[in-house]
């Protein structure tokens, strides 16, 4: 052995015998090391791979590969290791690791009123992102480290694979053998897969600040990789006028499809964002880290076809025990806990393959414990070892050299005493033939009775226990003295023993000795000084030790599985209902009018009938209207519901690349409050921290579906712009100032050069497109720019445009502008002055959408009046009223209802602007907004008349389904109580082990988002501090 | 668009002091009774007169009933098919005290520290505030304001809402002392990533303060008592008032066990406690009643606060205190948005409130919580002629506009700065 090598690996060595490797490019320093790697193991019971065992079989392993499994005989010259009693399996491969990568700098990023980082400090050729890392490639910093090799091989782990966990494109990661060794020796394997996230980590740049943000620019990123490789070498002759750049970060991206890569999710929602997102680019060599919510969406997730690695820690037990405390556990918190354990087993029923990982588990000693309760809500241990070896080693891409003990592959063993899949214990992991032992496979046992003959007295030495767990007493009649100062090494006790709680003098009596056989032989050291030697012999073994009583696992259920899973969430996908309405009022919101005694018909999800005393077609549900309204469903044009992590992507001045579509949350409780208030329909814009935002998302307000069920099915493309105070972060505190623009002038440059560069870049491409086929191969293809898309989508009338905005000043800027660039505001949203420049809203074409009777709140709102949609209106402009807010979104009838009380608007027309008027805004006319036959079924019974404040929604329907029901919801309610008593009551009953957790993280709520909330809401979420939290809780 | 263009023409012939000036007289005392005839009495206090009289004399009400004789010289107006219902009260708001919350230099509602009992915050009530006449408006004629803070606040004041300056706007100062009690969740959220555990700690040790702050007001009342203070601790000093049961406790606490925490220390030195804000206080009606705890419930629109709660919760707490026998009145904590404070007691009847609870949310109960049950909060002979006179029912938007007003027999004028720029921008000529 190297001096270089005993240096890194005295260490490490404890109970480990490590044969050397050939060092194959180092000088020899001083004697060669020969020493041979033939091994053994024999009378094992062998799991050659999952499903397959051989009893009493024997493997043989040369130089760190498997050479024989099976029942030869042990040729001549290999050491034999007797495993008698033992199970063999296969090493475990853990797929998601950061092992000998150092971790990223503890840098914070920016945090809300810090200072803003609008650049990346370029080096080299990285990205212009900061949190893209893709041209790092982790095997080039990989030193191993036995401390840490130690803690994956105690669980059985010989193998992973690896990259720093830092950024949104994290690197090329790697695959490594945990056995001793130059680092060299020990990669298994160079390329692996990319590593990602939506989490920025360390990156201090401002950019992207919102999930909508890190999934822009991952569409961007990989859209420039595909770009790079045909550009690269080439001049970019349209566009920048200058060679195509070196850029080792998209360099590096130019393979993904070969290198693949593993994105690491934060929950259910989550996992199937990713899954869309790659299949916008056609990314089929993707794995994903999974969550352990994965069981609440199983069924999507299988239709996935993705493999998830899986952590297997669980969260903590909501807190319980305070009464008052109660209150702030939810059902969803406690659900999650009880059904965290089943998510392996749900997940293998179901068919989704998946790889087992000790990511995000607090302690990895945690693991066994975490799989064996798996184990006990149904996984199989069949499936259990294929996610240890054979999935992995299939993700990792060595299904030939790793996962089996077969003839040829790496001699990574683990030796449990006993079935590891039931009680069995983890004695030691060979890695490539180097052994590391936990524990001896065939331990000295000292366990028994010994005869004592002590100065005449005769006692009794019982021992119990083996190991660090040795104990004793030294027994006279029924007086006895514990043993103190146990100490077991090998064959090797020692003890000392107060002999005056034995009845046996006074003093304190010394033991050491050896036991060889049943003969414990040694000595007593007198507490007189004397030594006296003695001969003892194990009688019996004493009755072995109970082990602590196992905690009983109550494997039964009570919670129930809702979507989404929360309170409030339905149990069944609800279904369209055929339905008679018999005798309401209809305000139709359209030419028809209101409607007395009258009979709607609701077929196949649309309006088929409108009348009076219509007969029921057969097979209809009949619902008694009398002395109830009937409107259509309420629409809102401005809303942030639903929305996840971060409402504004306000870390540049146009972020028009941004889509709220990708971050949809059907999980927002907002979604089914506002169908209590007779919600059906939001368009849920970007906030309004810059001039241009993001693309907005039309979505029915459908409790329990996916994201994409969300949407509004073909509405139009819209986007959010927004002007004033918010835009020039005259209220963000003294720290942003430096942004363009800070001023509402500086607002109409912005925005005019960005469509000047949209109109460029759409030159840009149709330039190319011009070119011969020839001239084509000559230069740089165009670069796709998501941001300028899509403006050319609004300068080609495919995008509409929804415009924050107050002032007067600002609203005449914006109508000059639009007309001068070749556009069209499509709707002025807020608009509080908007009676101020009425005529010229009406002459652009524009349309408007208030708040009923905000103001004060700020400077820009100071003229604003409760008469705006009547004075609008008048001369004009096709008015509505908006929610901006979850609160107001369940009684915008109370909002529309303030006109008729403000300046009299007819009744008609004050719900016209919640109905048919916002419709048109939204461009969805001719599907929602009116109570007309053939259009979609979407309305709302309310109590009263639907402007009284005293109207209530009774049931709200959408597509004909009855998505609330005033008593379902109270039903539900109730339901809710008793659930969460039933859960808390399991929480008080089980065992402190069950309620500890082990590092599994629980969602949690957005908070309600409102237009100027801004801030690094994807540090917040992602941050280091919150999986520090996690880590800690308990 | 059937537009009802003359509506605002009606409205500013029927008040009694039309101005088209750009800010807004108060309205003069009263120099003339003033019969108003034949309208429907929402008394507040002897619940629905139909078809009654109410007669003004030297700002109170002189006389309730039909077929009331016109002294010589009054004023008689012809209310039939009017609701009369006495001036509205908000109670526990900022009107006033912020002109435009975003700008910092039109906000005195805050002071640093968090012993502030001796502030009080009338002394920055802005009788200007073109904020005031909106409110108005709507039906208020007083409002209770106090200043914000942590822990002790400081001193509410109740105000009338048609004045030249805070001095003849004071109905009565220092109402109670507001104390903003610390938070008692445990609640984490993926922004705020603090450990239950942590949270827990840091609630005991703010509440700890706050019981410290009691311990050395007591000390301080106990000493001066027996004449042992060396000086005036102004802090202190403001408390004698409280500890002596003549002034209440306004304890802004909406979480149960900050409630439960409030009552503990309000029995501990025998206080007069209100709560304000009370979102859980439904689920504690009966103690509070028992206790006999006033609650100023300002959650009316209330959108739920944890995951579970149903999302009519808020809107059904009315219901639920008035069945336990708890004292409440309704308001909004903010300052515009009080105006909408008696849409916000309409939405309660929908939810269990008969309209004459409702009534009394906003007026008499909200008026005996203030200490002024015997001057205002009803249509009672002898109290402040301080009356609103609607077209129809004044909960519902459908039918609430408010023809006149009279603070202490005063006409007020109803006009406001949204409607001055609504009479401006009606004459822009079409562009």
């Amino acid at each position: 052995m190297t001096p270089f090598r005993l240096s890194l690996l005295s260490a490490a060595i404890v109970c480990s015998i490590a044969p050397s490797f050939a060092d194959q490019t180092s000088p020899v320093y001083g004697i060669r090391d020969k020493t041979p790697n033939l091994l053994a193991f024999t009378n094992a019971t062998v799991h050659t791979e999952p499903g397959k065992t051989l009893e009493n079989a024997t493997v043989l392993v040369v130089d760190g590969k498997i050479s024989a499994v099976g029942s030869s005989a042990v040729p001549a010259g290999y050491r034999k290791i007797d495993a008698t009693g033992h199970h063999l399996y296969a090493g475990f491969i853990d797929a998601y690791s950061n092992y000998g990568v150092e971790k990223a700098a503890d840098e914070k990023a920016f945090e809300f009123g810090g200072k803003p980082v609008y650049q990346n400090s370029r080096k080299g050729g990285n990205a212009s992102n900061g949190a893209i890392h893709a041209e790092q490639q982790w095997v080039n910093s990989f030193v191993p480290s036995a401390e840490d090799a130690k803690t994956y091989q105690q669980q059985g782990f010989t193998a992973v694979q690896s990259a720093r966990l830092d950024g949104i494109f994290r690197g090329q990661s790697f695959v490594a053998s945990l056995a001793n060794g130059m680092p060299g020796e020990l990669i298994l394997k160079a390329n692996g897969p990319q590593f990602m996230a939506f989490g920025k980590g360390s990156s201090k740049q401002s950019y992207p600040s919102s999930l909508m943000g890190s999934i822009a620019l991952i569409r961007q990123t990989l859209s420039d990789a595909n770009w790079y490789r045909a550009a690269y070498g080439k001049q970019d002759q349209l566009q920048s006028r200058q060679p195509v750049e070196f850029n080792a970060a998209l360099s590096a991206l130019t393979n993904l499809e070969q290198s693949g890569l593993v994105f690491e999710t934060s929950d259910d929602r989550a996992l199937l964002r990713v899954d869309s997102l790659l299949k916008e680019f056609n990314v089929k060599n993707a794995a994903l880290l999974g969550s352990g919510y994965e069981y609440s969406r199983v069924a999507d997730i299988k239709n996935t076809g993705r493999t998830v690695i899986v952590p297997v820690a669980y969260p903590a037990a909501p807190a319980v025990a305070n009464i008052d405390d109660q209150l702030d556990v939810s059902l969803a918190d406690l659900r999650h806990w009880e059904r965290a354990p089943t998510n392996l087993a749900v997940m293998a029923k179901a068919g989704v393959p998946f790889a087992l990982t000790t990511h995000a588990l607090e302690k990895k000693d945690q693991f066994w414990p975490n799989l064996r309760l798996a184990m006990k809500h149904g996984l199989t241990a069949e499936q259990a070892l294929a996610g240890l070896t054979t999935v992995p080693a299939k993700l990792v891409g060595l299904p030939e050299q790793l996962g089996k003990i077969a003839v040829g592959y790496q001699a990574d063993l683990v030796i449990a005493k006993g079935d590891l899949f039931a009680e069995g214990e983890i004695v030691a992991t060979w890695t490539r033939g180097q052994e590391q032992q936990f524990k001896p496979l065939q331990p000295v046992e000292f366990a028994g009775t010994y005869a004592v003959d002590l100065a005449g007295k005769a006692l009794t030495l019982e021992l119990s226990g083996t190991g660090d767990k040795l104990s004793g007493k030294l027994k006279q009649a029924d007086k006895h003295s514990e043993l103190k100062n146990v100490s077991q090494k090998q064959q090797q006790l020692q003890f000392t023993v107060d002999l005056a709680a034995a009845n046996a003098g006074t003093g304190v009596l010394q033991f050491q000795g050896v036991l060889d056989g049943n003969l414990l032989s040694g000595q007593w050291l007198l507490p007189s000084g004397q030594t006296q030697k003695v001969m003892l012999s194990k009688q019996a073994a004493t009755a072995k030790a109970l082990d602590k009583k196992a905690d009983v696992v109550d494997t039964k259920l009570v919670s129930m599985l809702t979507f989404p899973n929360r309170a409030f969430g339905t149990q069944l996908a609800q279904g369209r209902q055929n339905a008679h309405i018999k005798n309401a009022t209809v305000w139709t919101s359209d030419k028809a009018g209101k409607l007395e005694n009258t009979d709607v018909i609701v077929k196949d999800g649309k309006f088929s009938k409108i009348g009076q005393n219509l007969s029921t077609p057969s097979g209809y549900q009949v619902i008694d209207a009398t002395g109830m309204h009937l409107t259509a469903g309420i629409i809102d044009e401005h809303s942030h519901i639903a929305i996840e992590a971060g409402v504004n992507e306000g870390t540049d001045a146009v972020t028009s690349e941004v889509q709220i579509g990708d971050v949809l949350n059907p999980e927002d409780i907002n979604i089914y409050r506002g169908l209590a208030g007779g919600t059906t329909t939001a368009q849920l814009l970007h906030g309004s921290a810059n001039p241009i935002g993001g693309q907005a998302q039309v979505i029915q307000l459908r409790w329990g579906v996916t994201p994409e069920q969300l949407k509004f099915k073909d509405a139009p493309p819209s986007i959010k712009f927004a002007l004033g105070e918010n835009v020039k972060q005259a209220n963000w505190g003294e720290d942003f100032t430096s942004r363009y623009p800070q001023s509402r002038i500086g607002v109409e440059t912005t925005i005019r050069d960005a469509f000047q560069a949209a109109k460029e870049y759409k030159a840009a491409f149709a330039a190319y497109d011009d070119l011969s086929r020839g001239n084509k191969d000559k230069v740089a293809p165009p670069r796709r720019d998501f941001r300028l898309q899509a403006l050319v989508e609004i300068l080609d009338k495919q995008r509409y445009v929804h415009t924050h905005s107050y002032v007067a000043s600002e609203i005449l800027m914006l109508i000059h502008l639009a007309d001068e660039v070749g556009f069209k505001i499509h709707t002025f949203t807020h608009i509080l002055e908007g009676y101020k420049v009425a005529d010229e809203m009406a002459k652009h074409g524009a349309s408007a959408s208030s708040f009923a009777d905000w103001w004060a709140y700020k400077m820009e709102v100071q003229d604003a009046i409760p008469t705006n949609t009547c004075l609008m209106a008048d001369r004009g402009v096709m008015v509505s009223i908006n929610s901006d807010s979850p609160d107001l979104q369940r009684r915008l009838n109370q909002e529309a209802a303030k006109s008729v009380k403000y300046c009299g608007m007819s009744e008609i027309d004050a719900l016209n602007m919640v109905t048919i008027n916002p419709a048109k805004q939204l461009n969805i006319q001719d599907k929602v907004g009116s109570v007309t036959e053939g259009k979609q079924a979407d309305f709302v019974l309310w109590t009263h008349h639907p402007l009284s404040v005293y109207a209530q929604a009774k049931q709200t329907w959408i597509d004909g389904i009855r998505y609330y029901d005033q008593e379902r919801d109270a039903q539900v309610a109730a339901q809710v109580v008793a659930e969460k008593q039933l859960l808390m009551q399991k929480v008080l009953g089980a065992a402190d082990s069950a309620k500890k957790g082990s590092g599994g993280a629980v969602k949690k709520d957005d908070p309600i988002w409102h237009c100027e909330d801004n801030g690094d809401w994807l540090h917040a979420k992602f941050s280091q501090d919150q999986v520090q939290h996690q880590h800690s809780a308990h | 668009m059937k537009f009802q263009k003359s509506i605002f023409a009606l409205l500013l012939a029927a008040v009694a002091l039309p101005t088209l000036a750009n800010d807004i007289v108060p309205g003069a005392k009263q120099s003339a009774p003033i019969l108003l005839k034949g309208g429907t009495l929402h008394t507040a206090s002897q619940g629905v007169l139909e078809n009654s009289d109410l007669l003004m004399v030297d700002g109170k009400i002189a006389a309730i009933g039909s077929n009331l004789t016109a002294p010589a010289d009054a004023k008689v107006i012809d209310v039939t098919g009017k609701h009369l219902y006495p001036g509205l009260i908000a109670l526990a708001n900022q009107l006033g005290l912020i002109e435009i919350e975003a700008v910092r230099a039109t906000d005195d509602t805050n002071e640093v520290t968090d012993t502030n009992p001796d502030l009080r915050a009338r002394i920055a009530y802005n009788a200007d505030s073109e904020v005031i006449p909106t409110v108005r408006a709507n039906g208020f004629s007083y409002s209770l304001v106090y200043p914000k803070g942590s822990a002790l606040m400081g001193q509410s004041s109740l105000m009338q809402l048609d004045a030249w300056n805070w001095q003849d706007a004071t109905v009565a100062d220092g109402v109670g002392l507001h104390i903003n009690w610390p938070s008692a969740s445990v609640a984490g959220n993926w922004w705020n990533k603090k450990k239950a555990e942590d949270l827990a700690k840091e609630n005991a040790k703010r509440l700890q303060q706050v019981k410290d702050y009691f311990v050395q007001a007591k000390a301080y009342v106990d000493a001066e008592a027996a004449g042992l203070n060396k000086g005036v601790d102004s802090r202190w000093q403001a408390m004698i008032p409280v500890f002596k049961g003549e002034r209440p406790l306004f304890v802004h606490a909406d979480d149960i066990r900050q409630i439960k925490q409030a009552m503990l220390l309000a029995k501990e030195y025998q206080l007069k406690l209100v709560i304000v804000g009370g979102r859980d206080s439904w689920r504690m009606a009966d103690e509070l009643a028992a206790a006999k705890v006033a609650v100023i419930f300002t959650a009316p629109y209330g959108i739920p606060e944890r995951d579970d709660e149903a999302n009519n919760t808020a809107f059904k707490t009315p219901a639920l205190l008035q069945k336990a026998g708890v004292q409440f009145a309704l308001s909004l904590d903010g300052y515009w948005d009080t105006r909408n404070v008696v849409f916000g007691a309409g939405q309660a009847i929908s939810y269990g409130l008969t309209p004459e609870q409702a009534l009394a949310s906003v007026t008499i109960n909200a008026a005996t919580i203030a200490g002024v049950e015997s001057q205002i909060g009803s249509l009672d002979v002898g109290k402040a002629a301080s009356v609103v006179v609607s077209d129809g029912d004044i909960f519902d938007y459908l039918t609430h506009k408010i023809r006149y007003m009279w603070i202490d027999g005063r006409a007020v004028d109803l006009n406001n700065r949204n409607q001055q720029l609504h009479d401006k921008y009606k004459q822009r000529p079409a562009g």
